[in-house]
């Protein structure tokens, strides 16, 4: 395996292994057997979400779904979100491992605090092209934090 | 008998946050020595059923009564409201966040509008956020304040609910120091038979309407607009959430059709629809939006896609704008629309 690729969050370093591909979803997803991926939280999403109190999913496994659509909830130290699928495709199963304790995804992000097995209907991103996306998209993404902040 | 007692009962948080936990033993652990104040714990109050134990404790308490839940606290009222835990409303010093002043003259004028609630019993009941503060003084302070304020009030208040004897059941709620230590045990994976003998029974997150009557006009709006069955009207030919369970989880579309803006999704991300004051920030952060959710839709264009998308879930049509939205209402928005598209952004 190649280096890892990394992104600068300001001062933190996301990185954004070459073993596996990425959507724009900020998730990677990494085959696991024919036409199956697993699915999971890039470092940029961790290092947004911080420590995760709380997952569930809205959705049963086995279940067609289309890009944007929720199918679940997360909650953390610093942040709540709905939670989306990397794009159109197939939920298969969730990681029985996080239904009890999420706390896995912080642990072991791109390892056992995978998600869920996801078979992708649409094109996905490359490590490189995953980062280019992060780049372009850094400004806006930090607009959208600071200004919740501010409000508040 | 303490005729000027009174209750305090915690509304524990969803899920195990440390720091929430952390939170409300602290508070519970300081009210348990102080004089004329019964502290209890109970789960989340929005996720209880009818006739979970809790709620049957809530019910049964007498007089007075403070509720710390990790809800707005205009939330937590009319959640009270809505299980039958009624009272004037007490006013706390301790508000959620981002209420002030100019927003207190607002509620005011809506109140007006509002059909209120019935049968209110003569007593207060005080919601309090416990987002207010990080604090547990802050919290003990408040309910001191409280107990002061209300220490003229005497034993006739009570006699509405008479003396209730507590059924064995609820018990369990009267040793909050027991419950306690059964929660640190269950949190720590080390629970005996004993300690879930004494911990309520267990809740999953819920999802439903919650209404505030002080707010709402009766307008029938939302029982127009929800094509799912969850409103309905009672003897009195007053809205009220029916059918809760046939809420589809995650649509607050209603709340968002309602012109009063009286309905609460008290779990919802967006404060304004959760039941904070006015149109405020997030205590937290919404990553929706980066993770892959859509945005800078009217809220009308919002509702009638999150209808669209539970129908079409559930094997329906969908119906865009066709039904339940008044044509004032449509022609506002086109006419909102053509006042944009002249602006030429």
């Amino acid at each position: 395996m190649s280096e890892p690729l990394c992104f600068m969050m300001g001062l933190f370093k996301a990185v954004i292994p070459n073993d596996r591909q990425y959507s724009r979803r900020h998730l990677w997803l990494q085959e696991s057997g024919p036409g199956r991926y697993r699915v999971g939280f890039t470092a940029y999403s961790v290092r947004l979400l911080q420590d995760v109190y709380f997952l569930e999913w809205s959705i049963d496994p086995e279940t067609v779904v289309r890009d944007q659509q929720e199918i679940g909830e997360i909650e953390s130290a610093k942040a709540v979100s709905s939670m989306f699928p990397p794009g159109a495709g197939k939920v298969l199963s969730f990681n029985p491992q996080l239904l009890n304790d999420p706390s896995g995804i912080n642990a072991q992000n791109y390892g056992s605090g995978w998600l869920y097995e996801f078979e992708p209907a649409a094109n996905l991103l490359s490590a490189a092209e995953y980062v280019e996306f992060l780049n372009s998209a850094w400004q806006d993404a930090q607009r959208t934090i600071k200004g919740q902040v501010n409000e508040s | 008998m303490a005729v000027s007692k009174v209750t305090v009962v915690i509304s524990q948080g969803q899920g195990r946050n440390p720091v929430r936990r952390q939170l409300e033993e602290d508070i519970a652990t300081m009210l348990l020595t102080e004089p004329g104040v019964d502290v209890s714990l109970v789960p989340h109050l929005y996720d209880m059923s009818h006739d979970h134990t809790g709620l049957l404790f809530l019910r049964s308490v007498p007089g007075n009564l403070i509720v710390l839940s990790w809800l707005y606290d205009r939330a937590a009222r009319w959640t009270l409201d809505r299980t039958g835990v009624r009272g004037h409303e007490g006013l706390s010093l301790l508000k959620s966040a981002e209420e002030d002043a100019e927003d207190e003259d607002e509620n005011d004028v809506v109140a007006k509008n509002g059909i209120g609630s019935v049968n209110v019993p003569n007593r207060r009941v005080y919601a309090i956020d416990l987002r207010c503060s990080a604090k547990a003084e802050d919290f003990i302070r408040e309910v001191r304040r409280i107990a002061g304020e209300n220490t003229v009030q005497t034993v006739e208040l009570m006699s509405w609910i008479g003396g209730t004897p507590k059924p064995e059941q609820l018990q369990r709620y009267l040793q909050p120091e027991r419950m306690l230590e059964a929660r640190r045990a269950f949190d720590s994976g080390h629970a005996t038979l004993e300690d879930k003998a004494v911990l309520p029974e267990d809740t999953g997150r819920r999802w439903y309407p919650v209404i505030d009557y002080s707010r709402c006009t009766n307008c029938m709006e939302c029982i127009d607009f929800c094509l799912f069955g969850v409103y309905g009207v009672d003897a009195l030919d007053r809205i009220l959430v029916e059918q809760q369970d046939s809420c589809k989880k995650g649509c607050p579309a209603c709340s968002r059709v309602c012109p009063e803006n009286a309905i609460i999704f008290p779990q919802h991300k967006t404060p304004a629809i959760a039941g904070a004051q006015g149109e405020v920030g997030g205590l937290k952060i919404d990553l929706s939006k980066l993770f892959g959710g859509d945005s800078g839709e009217s809220a009308i264009d919002m509702a009638v896609k999150e209808r669209d998308r539970e129908l079409l879930l559930d094997g329906r049509e969908a119906v865009g704008t066709s039904v339940g939205i008044k044509q004032k209402v449509r022609d506002e928005i086109d006419q909102l629309i053509a006042d944009l598209d002249a602006l030429e952004f």
